[in-house]
């Protein structure tokens, strides 16, 4: 009885997507059914969004800002939680509510100041737009502080007795002792620019600077997917398809990601 | 050559109190000076303020002469051995040692010489390739104190680095840094709570109380000669003994008389009587170690105490009798054929030399002399 209700539960969840497989690969004609098979097997649906849409591009656009942001999120991320975690200064527990506080605000209430000042500083339509506003995360910052808390003060003394300077400790000593802190920030912070649509709608109008989501998003909304529906599948899977193969590769750390952190979005 | 002096060091943790508050000592050339005293009395924190990992509120610290307060601890070419050891938990055994030699740029083939130089000193070879977390404690402890020795460090700093170690193994470890010490010739400065540690490692010990320097001398002195109560009671297994009292004239001659059971214990020793005749009238602490009371008496002006025994631990080559006399608890060591003859709870005489008793002044603690 139980596991027939978990395999219920388990069937609920996979079975829109299964579905999404099959249709994408269905013809036009074959979508109206719920079928988990595909009707009248085709890759047209494929051929036609790689024809009307430059994917690839929009594929290295989405790996590139997502690489390249979340090391930066580690990075920066690593070097304040340090601060937090271990130094004493004027104001230091201000800094950390005031960065706590930031995780509070709903992204959409930032959307607009952030959108200004990317104009101001002519950022529209370039990488920079895309990158530079994500790159410190309060999430990471809290995630290392709270790791470093829990490493004893004696490898920092250590470090530093050996001759390591600050950055040396933090990214040569600490990180390699918080791997699971790192994986969970970048599982965190990768899935999340990788999904995000909204942002890039607004700060890039030029097709070639497009993020995968922004394309599909407007290819599928924006009429140019002409009511096809199956096309529009298609370009949803294309999507899916990277996190999902990250997933097969994190699986475990997924779930503790996942687990770890009841405090995002 | 390496020596390292301190005048007149003061450290307050930001605002708070102050936790050493006027230390002046110097350690020589080659010499094993131990840091001893109870817990927080600010052994750490002054081996800290020697290895740069915290600031000096005020004083010099001098490394050869040169004051050195404001350099970094890379730059103070000391190492430290930690506690909990402190070995860098994703490097093997080699790397966690290869690690400060790294930083300094020297070349690899003289690294990898420096590292199984060491090993081979410390019987570690064959762990080079392991990982910290699949050793045991004591194969942490060599590895950092292997870290400690490739530097070839002027000074090197140890912080309690035996209290994680099974009694054994400490006594074992305790030999081997002897040995390491004459080996190495370095100059080592040393912390720990223990003072049987303190009194067979220390060329010199400094005894610690509440961040002040209570005395600083050979192990030997400290024990014979302690300037104070403090040290008196500290230093030695089973602590010394101390009968509070009052000195006063009695027919001519200086005594002390017990608190309590009112014993008049004559002073024979002249320089004794000289040192105790400010004080007839005022009230003193004697102190007598515990080898010093006998079943039988040693000389004419041993004194017979009459007390109530407690208890006896007989080891075999030595035995501890604790007795009560009055409101005061004494222990004596006495051979242990000699015990054989007391029985727990009965009464018995034990005989008190006052040549080898100290007295304390009650109101500064320090030695009557
Ligand atoms: N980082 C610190 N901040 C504030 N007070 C400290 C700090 N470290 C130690 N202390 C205080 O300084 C005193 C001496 O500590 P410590 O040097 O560690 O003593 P010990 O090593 O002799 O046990 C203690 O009262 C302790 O509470
Ligand atoms: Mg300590």
């Amino acid at each position: 009885m139980k596991y027939f209700l978990l395999a219920l539960a388990a069937l609920t969840f996979v079975y829109p997507f299964i579905w999404m497989l099959s249709a994408s690969l269905s013809a036009e004609s074959g979508l109206g059914d719920l079928t988990l098979l595909p009707e009248q097997f085709t890759w047209n649906n494929y051929v036609t969004v790689f024809t009307k849409i430059p994917l690839g591009r929009a594929f290295l656009n989405s790996a590139f800002v997502a690489i390249i942001t979340t090391g930066l999120v580690l990075i920066t991320g690593a070097m304040v939680g340090y601060a937090l975690a271990r130094y004493e200064f004027v104001g230091r527990d201000w800094i950390f509510y005031a960065i706590i506080f930031t995780m509070t605000l709903p992204f959409q209430i930032t959307l607009i100041p952030n959108y200004i000042t990317m104009v101001r500083l002519g950022w529209i339509d370039t990488y920079l737009a895309l990158i530079v506003p994500f790159s410190l995360s309060s999430l990471a910052v809290l995630l290392f502080r709270q790791a470093f808390q829990s490493l004893p003060q004696a490898l920092i003394d250590a470090a530093r007795i050996d001759g390591a300077g600050e950055l040396r400790i933090i990214f040569q000593i600490l990180v390699p002792n918080v791997l699971p802190t790192v994986l969970t920030i970048t599982i965190l912070t990768f899935m999340g620019l990788w999904n995000e649509a909204l942002w890039p709608l607004i700060v890039i109008r030029d097709e070639s600077t497009m993020t995968m989501p922004q394309l599909v998003t407007l290819f599928s909304v924006g009429g140019r997917a002409e009511g096809q529906l199956g096309v529009k599948i298609a370009a949803a899977v294309l999507l899916a398809v990277p996190v999902v193969i990250l997933y097969l590769f994190f699986q475990k750390h997924f779930i503790r990601s996942m687990a770890s952190s009841g405090l995002k979005d | 050559m390496a020596n390292v002096t301190l005048t007149h060091i003061a450290k307050a943790y930001g605002n708070g109190p102050t936790v050493i508050r006027d230390v002046t000592i110097d350690v020589r050339d080659q010499e094993f000076v131990v840091l001893v005293g109870p817990s927080g009395c600010g052994k750490s924190t002054l081996l800290r303020m020697i290895a740069g990992l915290e600031d000096i509120t005020s004083g010099d610290l001098l490394l050869d002469g040169k004051r050195i307060n404001d350099l970094p601890p890379k730059d103070r070419d000391i190492a430290m051995v930690f506690q909990n050891y402190a070995l860098y938990p994703h490097m093997t055994v080699f790397e966690n040692m290869a690690f400060g030699l790294k930083l300094r740029n020297m070349a690899k083939a003289d690294i990898r010489e420096r590292v199984t130089q060491a090993a081979r000193i410390l019987e570690i070879e064959n762990l080079l390739d392991r990982k910290p977390k699949d050793m045991s404690g004591g194969q942490r402890q060599r590895v950092a104190i292997g870290r400690a020795i490739v530097r070839e460090p002027k000074v090197f700093l140890f912080d309690e680095p035996l209290s994680n170690l099974d009694a054994k193994l400490r006594g074992q470890t305790r030999i081997e840094l002897q040995k390491l010490h004459r080996q190495l010739r370095a100059t080592m400065i040393y912390v720990t709570h223990d003072q049987v540690e303190a009194m067979t490692l220390g060329d010199r010990i400094v005894v610690l109380r509440g961040g002040d320097v209570m005395q600083f001398d050979t192990p030997l002195t400290l024990y014979n000669r302690p300037a104070n109560r403090f040290v008196a009671g500290f230093i030695g297994t089973p602590p010394m003994n101390f009968l509070p009292g009052q000195v006063r004239q009695v027919d001519g001659v200086r005594c002390f008389i017990t608190a309590g059971v009112a014993m008049n214990i004559p002073i024979t020793d002249v320089a004794q009587q000289t040192a105790l005749t400010p004080y007839v009238g005022k009230l003193v602490t004697l102190g007598i170690r515990a080898e010093h009371l006998t079943v039988v008496s040693v000389n004419e002006q041993a004194v017979p105490l009459p007390v109530r025994i407690d208890a006896l631990e007989n080891m075999g080559n030595e035995a501890l009798a604790y007795v009560t006399m009055g409101e005061s608890r004494l222990v004596a060591r006495l051979s242990p054929t000699d015990v054989l003859a007391l029985a727990v709870g009965q009464s018995a005489t034990l005989f008190l030399s006052t040549a080898h008793a100290h007295f304390f002044d009650d109101e500064t603690e320090l030695v009557i002399r």
